[in-house]
């Protein structure tokens, strides 16, 4: 008699994806569990921001395929992988500039009118900072506050699975702790997260299991609290 | 249309300062319609839409043909025009846009040109070259305002425009379609990220842009004839009206619509017509050269 292996909430498959004549992700398998928050660390160019966006649908596959909760979504366009459940905060946050702050958080929002007011508010209780600027126009912003804004966009699509390019990138110290702060919470509440990063203590810190990425490999998968310092050597410095 | 008419004529009785501002205001409110439709698409596709001209006078031949259809006074016409435009802005995308949105930008000019020409040729083969006349929207007469005597048709292009207007930015600033919009327009590979479907976006920005046009060309085909190559004039104005309020200011493009009409009703009243109209293209030159970001110079970048 077998036991049942529960489907992974994310099942990635041979993937493969570049850009031009470069590969960027070189036949890379991995599965996330319902509830898991994973951390993906590796050097510039390694091909965690690749990965992220082949999972999203925004980089075309060249291999390889995606099943999220057992359905294939391979061949869905970014927009329908949102619906799906995936969310998606992009490095540099990329925040619509010339919309203010709740017009950014609701418009990511494929919800009624009364279910999106609820979950604007539990985006601005998770950032109070963002409460107080509802109106502002989102440019006006500060670094931090952008990212604040980019991951409370994500969240607006209540997704099952939040993939996060380098939150911390460009933030003070104090700026990325609470960035990252708000990444635990989010896991703790059940939600799968996927964190990309190149510093990787912090990232470390949030999250139950590290993904060390090399050359569009990757080269080593374990708790992120039993991290082998060879393992993050060789991800960072080629070994 | 596009005002080739002199402003004045002799037998008109004498124009004063206000009369001629409401003239200006009901010219410049159905250019800001023309250059509202323009932007918008530039904005959502980051294309020129260079048919934007020739729309709006297939929007006033489309209402002079239903005018013997529908013997109702104008108004009657704009929801059939905006209907059928609209349906004509999504066969424009579909077939001048969508193939070509992954090609650089010289492709759509070209499409967009290309669709301009057809529009021309087929207006020209159904109506023929001679100006024609769309009804007035009200009765064509004229009203007195304690003592000011004014055409209820510049009252009424006013009124109809200012509504469009007034309902695109109720549309875009308080609905979820027009968040879903301007997502779209300002990055469109993020609004995808969001859940936005972009491309079902792109197709509703035609429709709204042409129907736009559609309105301006029932509004002016009264009162300054429509002709097949009417387009010319109107697509220059457009862009003259989007450069001087900032490449990609949907505020800028109205304001500078009224700039412009305001500018050439002022000066055809005491020049001419093509001396406005000189005057028009070398204010553009230096506007070009002087301030290349327009006179109210938003950043691209921070366009609502």
């Amino acid at each position: 008699m077998t036991v049942p292996v529960p489907e992974p909430l994310l099942r990635i498959e041979g993937l493969t994806a570049g850009y031009g004549g470069a590969v960027a992700v070189d036949g890379l398998s991995l599965s996330l569990a319902a509830g898991e928050a994973v951390a993906l660390l590796g050097a510039n160019g390694a091909g965690k921001s690749t990965l992220l966006k082949a999972i999203l649908g925004l980089v075309p596959l060249r291999g390889g395929g995606l099943w999220l909760d057992g359905e294939a979504i391979t061949t869905l366009t970014p927009e329908k992988r949102v619906r799906r459940g995936l969310g998606y905060v992009p490095e540099g946050r990329r925040v619509f500039p010339g919309m203010s702050v709740r017009d950014n958080l609701e418009v990511a929002s494929p919800l009624g009118r009364a279910a999106r007011a609820d979950d604007l508010e539990r985006v601005f209780a998770l950032f109070p900072d963002l409460a107080g600027k509802a109106a502002e126009r989102a440019w006006r912003l500060s670094g931090g506050q952008q990212q604040m804004l980019a991951v409370g966009r994500a969240l607006m699509g209540r997704p099952r699975l939040l993939l996060l390019d380098e939150p911390s990138l460009g933030l003070s110290p104090k700026l990325a702790g609470e960035v990252f702060g708000a990444v635990r919470s989010i896991a703790a509440a059940g939600t799968t997260v996927l964190v990309a990063e190149q510093s990787a203590a912090r990232a470390l810190a949030a999250t139950g299991r590290a993904v060390l990425m090399r050359l569009g490999r990757i080269v080593h998968d374990g708790p992120a609290d039993r991290l082998p310092e060879d393992a993050l050597r060789e991800a960072f410095l080629g070994g | 249309m596009g005002a080739r008419r002199d402003h004045q004529t002799a037998t008109d009785p004498p124009v004063t300062t206000l009369q001629l501002l409401i003239n200006g205001l009901a010219l410049g409110a159905a250019y800001a319609l023309v250059a509202l439709g323009f932007v918008l698409v530039l904005n959502a596709t980051s294309a020129v839409n260079f048919a934007q001209g020739d729309l709006v006078m297939a929007g006033g031949l489309l209402a002079v043909a239903l005018a013997p259809l529908i013997p109702l006074p104008g108004i009657a016409l704009l929801p059939v025009v905006l209907v059928a435009m609209a349906a004509l802005g999504l066969v424009l995308a579909l077939a001048a846009y969508l193939p070509l949105r992954r090609s650089p930008p010289v492709a759509v000019f070209i499409s967009t040109i290309a669709v301009g020409i057809i529009l021309q040729n087929g207006a020209s083969v159904l109506f023929g070259p001679e100006p024609r006349a769309a009804p007035p929207l009200l009765s064509g007469g004229t009203v007195d305002l304690g003592g000011l005597v004014v055409a209820e048709q510049s009252l009424a292009i006013i009124a109809v425009a200012g509504l469009l207007i007034a309902g695109q930015q109720w549309l875009f600033a308080r609905t979820q379609l027009g968040r879903r919009l301007r997502a779209t327009a300002q990055d469109p590979e993020m609004a995808r990220a969001c859940g936005v479907p972009v491309t079902a976006m792109i197709l509703v920005t035609f429709a709204l842009g042409t129907a736009y046009a559609g309105a301006a060309g029932l509004l002016l085909a009264n009162r300054y004839f429509v002709t097949p190559t009417a387009g010319g004039d109107l697509i220059l104005k457009a862009y003259i009206a989007v450069t001087i309020g900032g490449w990609g200011s949907v505020p800028g493009a109205v304001v500078g619509a009224l700039l412009i009409a305001l500018f050439e009703v002022g000066v055809s009243s005491v020049l001419s017509y093509p001396v406005a109209l000189g005057l028009l293209y070398a204010a553009l030159l230096v506007i070009l050269l002087a301030r290349p970001q327009g006179l109210f110079g938003e950043a691209a970048r921070r366009r609502a």
